[in-house]
This record gives structure tokens, sequence and C-alpha cells, in this order.
């Protein structure tokens, strides 16, 4: 049998393994334990040195950097890291899930990319681990864990209110009866098998709930949990003076790694990495924005112009890559003079908004004052450096958002199922133009 | 019955006259009258918008002083309870909300330009769909509902709905509009099973298929569906009291496989402008106050007991409406 720790490290066995390890300064040691489990692993690749970890801290980064490099490395050698699925890592494993989450939550809080990513590789360590287990064994586990996390056999929708929220889970996944979530097959047939006409109740529960669901859901809150205790962790070392070397120097190390994946695959793709500020593409423009710039009707104008078309030009003409550096920036650290604002972002805006019906600024003057503030330059009617910073420059709505503010804008074509954010979109469009036009230089160079 | 035409905005004096002579503090529903004091009230005094807000009124009598002072042209209220509300501060709760306008729903058979009885008993329908899921599948009783004048809000006060935040609201929305095509295939172990929305009578699937139901059997020949040519409008015309029997799957091969999709793809997206999102999502939302005078419209916004038989021209009329005849 399978320790429940080897999927959920928070569980009771979990937090027995952490405080059997004694002496902290021991995860810095090498161990030679750990590098027997690690090279008696059955597929493991030992033909270099630098893929055995050799200590609890090795460990740790050797998780992250199996996720990053599963995702990303097109030559990824799952053998490199076979150790990660073997069961008799578990010891190992958990003292290093504990040190990855203490080190994200005391140097980068739950919000921050190193938190997302130490939570996304949890999940998927799960998934890949229950994959390698009989069929039989992998529902004892499952099933063992979900009792552990959910005490009651009636489970309002309102307990999965986290996952929800953070989109872990769609309500739409999960199977809702009066305020109820259904997981049980017999409480499924109780409920709807008078309901079910030609089609085999047991095995619509199958198909729609089963084993699926309940992995789903198990892994779902097993990373919602993850990310609580990173909070939690982050929220305690606030209040304490100086947090522990060792859980710093790891934290730089995750950084590390992900920052490495950056220049080697980009993040997320291999095209938003490298997206400069550069003069606008409307070819690359989105469908959405595309429709605005045909100016729109009364009714959305207000929002599509300012709320949404405003932060997209700003953001695609001056600031392409603010999602992948993250870093909050104004405009004049771009753009000092405010000349591309004047001469390139606000002619564009006024062009859509003159294209509505009627023309937006024509009855709706006021609107001018929005627009300005929307860019970070107060509620005033011109842009002007001494107001800059009296509101924020907003960034560009979401795929998400626009379906909410702006349902009608929302006509996809093939490339938006690849992307979240309509600058996303752009970045990618950009790339791929920039890409033909080199390819075809070189096709001409060589003619 | 008052007849639409007659429903022009209100003058000053028949403002006055309405809250002087026909409005009373009693009309104003108990799920707002026992939170006076934790909510945030707006009004409009001249027909350009709310703003005067950030009124507070610590018991009904001093609202209804000030309704009966200065007749407002529109009066609002928050759907947040705060323990200050007058610097909207200290968020406690806020009701979760769904507002359905007759004149912005997305398949209307009327084509008229504002609102009519048509679109507004089509809007009507949409909330009755609504109400339902919010109870059979989020389990949701504490539901009032409100004509607001030219449509209706649905208003949850559950304990459970009334501290989540936007995003919570903002899945629930998709939930109960139907705005995804579900799968319709399914892994078991050794095969794979295909279950479209139409054979599953529960969950999901089955808001899904309602919501499609709907549109489908409101459809006419001038409706616009992304990817849906006229000709497959008129097919989906032409086989759709199929559908009113629930055949579905004989709908759906008279129609074809692909091209049934694209039509409930076309739903779906369709779908997301059933309600107004962005009042569902939005925590410090105030909404036209049951009871208070629409003055655009000449018509009163009021709590509805029975949306099942509820005739806005019988019981949101206010009397001098039948005087301007």
């Amino acid at each position: 049998m399978v320790s429940v720790a080897f999927i959920n490290p928070l569980s009771d066995e979990g937090e027995i393994i952490v405080r059997e390890l004694g002496d902290f300064g021991r995860v810095l040691s090498d161990n030679d334990d750990l590098m027997q489990i690690v090279t008696g692993s059955r597929s493991q690749e030992i033909s270099n040195d630098s893929f055995i970890p050799r200590n609890y801290v090795d460990l740790a980064i050797k998780r992250i950097e199996w996720f990053v490099k599963k995702k990303n490395d097109r030559n990824f050698d799952n053998n490199q890291y076979d150790f990660l699925f073997n069961t008799e890592i578990l010891k190992f494993d958990v003292i290093a899930f504990y040190l990855l989450c203490q080190a994200v939550g005391v140097k980068y809080g739950p919000n921050s990319r190193e938190s997302r990513v130490m939570v996304e590789s949890q999940g998927k360590l799960i998934e890949y681990r229950l994959e390698k287990l009989s069929k039989n064994v992998r529902e004892e586990v499952v099933t063992n864990i979900l009792n552990s996390l959910i005490s009651s056999t009636h489970i309002k929708w309102t307990f999965f209110e986290d996952l929800i929220s953070t989109k872990k889970l769609k309500l739409q996944d999960l199977i809702l009866d009066q305020g109820e979530i259904v997981l049980d097959k017999d409480d499924f047939l109780e409920r709807f098998s008078h309901k079910i006409h030609g089609r085999k109740p047991e095995k619509m529960y199958e198909a729609l709930i089963g084993d699926r669901i309940k992995e789903l859901v198990m892994i779902k809150m097993v990373m919602q949990n993850t990310e609580n205790y990173i909070l939690k962790v982050g929220e305690k070392s606030d209040r304490e003076i100086e947090p522990n070397p060792i859980l710093l120097e790891l934290a730089d190390k995750i950084s590390d790694v992900l920052a490495a994946s950056v220049r080697s695959y980009g993040i997320g793709g291999s095209y938003r990495g490298n997206v400069k500020a550069s003069a606008l593409n409307p070819k690359a423009f989105p469908p959405c924005v595309k429709k605005v710039m045909e100016g729109m009707k009364s009714g959305g104008r207000n929002d599509a112009i300012i709320m949404f078309l405003t932060p997209f030009i700003s953001y695609a003409r001056l600031y392409p890559s603010v999602f992948s550096e993250n870093i909050t920036k104004q405009i004049s650290d771009i753009d000092p003079s405010l000349s591309i604002v004047q001469n390139e972002v606000l002619p564009l805006i006024f062009e859509a908004a003159e294209r509505c019906t009627p023309p937006l600024f024509e009855d709706q003057p006021q609107d001018k004052v929005n627009l300005n503030a929307k860019l970070g330059f107060g509620m005033h009617q011109d842009p002007d450096l001494k107001n800059e910073g009296e509101t924020i420059w907003y960034t560009p709505m979401s795929c998400e958002k626009v379906k909410i503010h702006l349902p009608s804008l929302c006509k996809p074509d093939e490339n938006c199922k690849k992307i979240g954010n309509p600058l996303s979109y752009y970045n990618m469009m950009i790339w791929k133009v920039r890409k033909e036009a080199k390819t075809e230089s070189t096709t001409d160079n060589k003619e | 019955m008052i007849k639409i035409e007659y429903l022009t905005p209100a003058s000053p004096e028949e403002r006055k006259r309405y809250y002087r002579e026909e409005w009373d503090i009693k009309q104003v529903p108990d799920f707002i009258a026992h939170s006076i004091q934790e909510r945030e009230f707006g009004f409009d005094h001249v027909g350009r918008g709310p703003n005067d807000r950030y009124k507070v009124f610590r018991n009904p009598d001093l609202l209804k002083r000030f309704l009966k002072v200065r007749t407002p042209f529109a009066a609002y209220c928050s759907v947040a309870f705060y323990d200050k509300p007058r610097r909207r501060d200290k968020w406690t709760k806020a009701e979760l909300v769904f507002d359905v306008d007759a004149k912005d729903i997305p398949i209307r058979t009327c084509e008229c330009e504002g609102v009519c009885e048509i679109c507004l008993n089509e809007a009507r329908e949409i909330v009755c769909g609504i109400i339902d899921t919010l109870k059979e599948d989020l389990g949701l009783k504490n539901i009032h509902i409100v004509y607001s004048g030219r449509g209706y809000h649905v208003r949850v006060l559950d304990d459970d709905v009334t501290h989540v935040n936007s995003d919570v609201r903002s899945q629930i929305v998709k939930y109960i509009v139907g705005a995804e095509v579900p799968e319709n295939e399914y892994s078991l172990d050794y095969e794979k099973v295909s279950y479209e929305h139409f054979v599953i009578p529960f969950g999901y699937p089955n808001v899904f298929t309602e919501r499609v139901k709907y549109s489908i059997l409101h459809l006419n020949e001038h409706s616009n569906l992304d990817e849906v040519n006229k000709k497959l409008l008129k097919d989906v015309l032409k086989y759709r009291p199929l559908i009113e029997d629930n055949n579905w799957g004989m709908f759906k091969n008279k129609i074809g496989p692909l091209r049934y999709k694209k039509v409930v793809n076309g739903i779906a997206s369709m779908n997301m402008s059933l309600v107004d999102a962005k009042v569902s999502i939005d925590l410090k939302r105030i909404l036209r106050l049951p009871s208070s005078l629409h003055s655009m419209v000449s018509m009163k916004c009021t709590e509805v007991k029975n949306i099942e038989t509820f005739d806005p021209f019988k019981e949101a009329v206010p009397k001098f409406v039948y005087e301007r005849k």
C-alpha cells in the first residue's frame, strides 16, 4: 500500500515524517540513503552525477526542475527524474515538499510566480504518481485522502469555494443537486436513477463522476491546501525577525530554475520572453480588439473604449511584456516625453471612439478624463507628466473579464484557444509575423 | 391592462404625486427594510444617473421622509452590507444578483426599440429558468425577485453566497446561464462513451439543455448566432418542433451532428448576455430600490411575489399613469 503522504504531503502521515526529521541542518548534508534510492529506481538515468540529488535541498530543486522541463522542454527525458515516482523516496520527498513551500512562503509569498509553480508542480506530480499505481491501489489511495479531506458525506458546493474562486475547479465540472456535490455512487443512483432513461445509470456515473472527478477534486484540494500552507508560512514569516538562511538560499535556487527556464523556453511558451515595445501592427490585433476598432454601438461604447481598448493599445505599444516581466511600470518609464502616447496611442483610441454610434466623446466628453485615468494620469483632461501616478495604468482585461464585461466582443478565432489575454494574442501574432518575415528574407537572400 | 404607449417619462409633478400619495414605506421589502442601516443608498434627482451617493438611513422612517420630501427621479440601494455604509467601509457581505434587462436579452422575438410586453415576458421566462437552477442545483432558498421597470433583478440572500468573492460569482453566472458547452465524450477504463448534454437529466448538462431549448424556441429568421449561417438557421427553425417535444436526438440528426455543434456553440457564446454579468460580480453595486419609481418609463420597481403569474402591466403601473389617458 502506498502511503497517502506520497500523494498528499500535508496529511497526518506527512506531518509525522516532518517531525521525525530532527536537526534542520541535515537538509544540506549528503544523504547516502537518498542517493541509494535514487540510483536504485528502476528506469533512473545515472550516466551523469547531476541527475542524482545528493540531499533534501537538491531533491526539492529536482521537483521544480522536473515540472518546468516537462512542461517546456521538447527533449525532456523522464528517466532523469524517475526517482520522483519511486515510493521508497517517500520520507525524503515529503521533507523536500515542506522545504519548497517554506522557502517560497518566506521569500516570495503566495501571490508569486514561484508559489504558482510550486502549487502546479505538486498537482502534476500527483497526477503522474497516480498513473503509475494499479487501478485498485489508486482508487484506495484517492478514497482515503478524500475521506480525510472531506469529513461529511453531504458536501455543499460552497465547501469548494476556494477551489472555485481560484479556478482550480469549475462549477460545471461537478454534478450539483440541491446545493450538494454528488461524488458517491450510491448517492448518485439514489438521486438520479429514476430520471435516466435509455442509458445505464451505473455507466453514466462512471463517465460523469467516477474516479475521474474524485481524483480531480482530490488533486485540486491538495493544491489548494499547498497554496494555503504557503500563505500561512508567508504570514508567519512576516512576524519573524530573520528567516532561516537555508530556506532563503533554496528560494533563490527555485528562482534560478525559473529564470533559466525563461531564458531557454520563454514563459509558458517560446514567444513571450522576447517581446519588445515597437510600433503597433493592427493586423496582429485579436478579433475583440478589431471589433472595437470598427466602432461600437450605444450601450457598450464606454466600457469597450475606456476599460478595454485603452489599456490594450497602450500596453501593446509600450509594454507588451507586462505579464511575463510582472513589474509594475508607469508610462513615462517607457515613453518619457509622452510622444508615443500622443502620436501613436491616443490617435488610435480616438479613431475607435469616433467610429462609435454615436461617437463616444461627442455626447460623453467627460469620458476623456476616464481614458486619461486608465493611462495613469489621474482625473484630468489630457495626459500630463505632473499628474502621472494619481491613478494606476490599467493592465489589459483578460479574456475571462472580456466575456463578463463585454460578452458581445468575444468572437474567438483559432489562435484564441491558446491564450488567456488579448495582449498575449497580440504578442503571439507579432512573433509569428516576425518569424515569417525572417524566413522570407532568408529565402530571398538564398535566391 | 395599461398600454405601453402610456409609459412615457414621469413629470416632476407626477413623481411628487407618486411619493406623497401612492408610495408607502411598507412597500420596501423586508429584506431591505431590516438591514437598512447597513446599506448605502443613492439617488438620481434630475435624471442623469445616481450622483447623490453614500446616503445612509438609520431607520425606515428617515428613508420615508427623504423620499416624500425629495421625490427623486430614481432611488437605489446597495446590494452590499457595510459596518460603515456612509464611507462604503468595512464591507461585510453582498447579495448575489442577476440582472435581466428586457432590452438587452440576446434573443427577442419582438424586435421593439425599447421594451414591450413581449420582451418583458421573455425576460420573465429567463428569470424563471435562473431561479430553478439556483434552487435545484445550487440549493439556494432565500431568493427575491424584483421587477426593475425594464426587466428583473434576482436577489439572493442565502448566507452560503453573500460572502463569496467576484471570481466565485462569475463562475456561478457561467453555470446559471449555460455559457459553456458541456463535454460530450467521457473516458472509461477501456472505452470512450458519448453523452450529449440532452441525455443527461441533471447537473450542468441539464441546465445547458434548458437554456439551449429556450434559445432555439425563441429564434426567428432574423436572429444572429455566431457561425450559424442563414441556411442552418432556417433548418433549425424548421425542425425545432422536435425540441418542443424533447426529441433532441432526432433534431440533431435532422440538422447533422457538425451543424448541431455549431448551433450549440453559438448559443453558449450568446448566453453570457442573458444577464448583465457586470452586475453579478460587482460587490458594491447599487440597484433600483424596490417600491421606488422608474421615472423614465413611469413604472414601479416592485418586489414580485409570484413570478409565474406576474404581469408588470397590471402590478407595476402607478396610479397617475391611468389618469394620463
